[in-house]
């Protein structure tokens, strides 16, 4: 397979479409026990000892939401790659949080993907899941044509053509 | 993109914070301190009391509290505070009938977990409050902070 075809495939609106609905998907799904319980949320922030004490609830309070209204508008496609963006910098932040968890020897549960529903423990493997998340947020912000609905063309080639 | 990156995680953010302060959930903006060891700790829920260390320890010295831990069974086995009973937190229902009659005769409940960042001890003390039990308090700083200060180690299964 030629690179670009590799490029091709990866640009095409299917796989696009598919990234934004999983990334927006997961993180729509993993915000909401966040929501529910900030205090808990809070908690497992504290656990990851980057962050100063006094800004601790507010990152509580503040980050499921970010993940919430992100994820929503990747879904629904309203500015894609700004929400994308977003998404791949809070995805980076996440591994780089974990990484420096690990170095330090900290036994702290992640607050990933299921949080609040029983033990799960920082672990290499989540690192990698999310480093594969950042690539499927990158598909959407490196391939913008893949999200550009088609009706837009229509109508932007419509306008065109009675403007002419 | 960028500015409407920054636009999102902000408009996020105030309609987080707006959110939490009519929230019958809300918690401060900024941390509380819990207690006389000073910990910095992200705010308990309104309806349970924190103990610090020092009062944990004197509970224990003086025996005047009934100690649960809610970590996982194997974290329990590998020590916990001597006389404790484990009451996982998320097998709460599996573990409370066999040591339902302890926790009634017991004039004080202490729930504890492995440290400040875990909400175990929360979720236990949240089920016995609902169970009718109102002495319930939660040692936020937890084991980890009992076993660093030379507290008394027990081991195993059993209490």
């Amino acid at each position: 397979m030629t690179a670009a075809r590799v490029r091709a495939t990866l640009g095409h609106p299917v796989v696009g479409a598919c990234c934004r609905l999983l990334i927006g998907g997961i993180f729509i799904y993993t915000s909401y026990p966040k929501l529910l319980r900030p205090d808990e949320f809070a908690r497992l922030v504290y656990g990851y000892r980057i962050i100063h004490p006094d800004l601790v609830n507010l990152v509580g309070i503040t980050l499921p939401w970010v993940e919430l209204v992100a994820g929503i508008f990747l879904v629904i496609g309203i500015i894609p790659r700004s929400s994308a963006l977003v998404l791949a910098g809070l995805l980076a932040l996440f591994i780089v949080a974990g990484f420096l968890a690990f170095i330090r020897g900290l036994d702290i549960n992640c607050g990933c993907f299921f949080p609040f529903m029983g033990d799960h423990k920082l672990d290499w493997d989540l690192l990698v899941r999310d480093a594969i998340l950042t690539l499927f947020a990158l598909q959407v912000l490196l391939w913008p044509s893949s999200f550009v609905p088609k009706r837009n063309h229509n109508r932007a080639s419509r306008r065109g053509a009675s403007n002419a | 993109m960028i500015v409407g990156a920054l636009a999102l995680v902000i408009g996020s953010a105030a309609l987080g914070v707006v959110v939490n302060e009519i929230s019958p959930r809300g918690i401060p903006l900024l941390f509380t301190t819990a207690g006389a060891d000073s910990t910095p700790t992200p705010t308990l829920p309104k309806e349970i009391r924190g103990v610090d260390l020092r009062d944990a320890l004197s509970a224990f010295d003086e025996q005047t509290a009934l100690f649960l831990d809610a970590r996982p069974p194997e974290d329990y086995a590998e020590g916990h505070v001597p006389g404790a009973l484990s009451l996982p937190a998320y097998e709460f229902d599996d573990y409370f009938p066999e040591i339902a009659d302890r926790v009634e005769e017991a004039s004080r409940i202490i729930v504890y977990c492995d440290g400040v960042e875990c909400s175990d001890s929360i979720h236990v003390a949240e089920r016995l409050l609902e169970y009718g039990f109102s002495h319930v308090s939660v040692f936020e700083s937890g084991w980890r902070a009992w076993a660093e200060s030379g507290g008394p180690v027990e081991e195993g299964a059993e209490p």
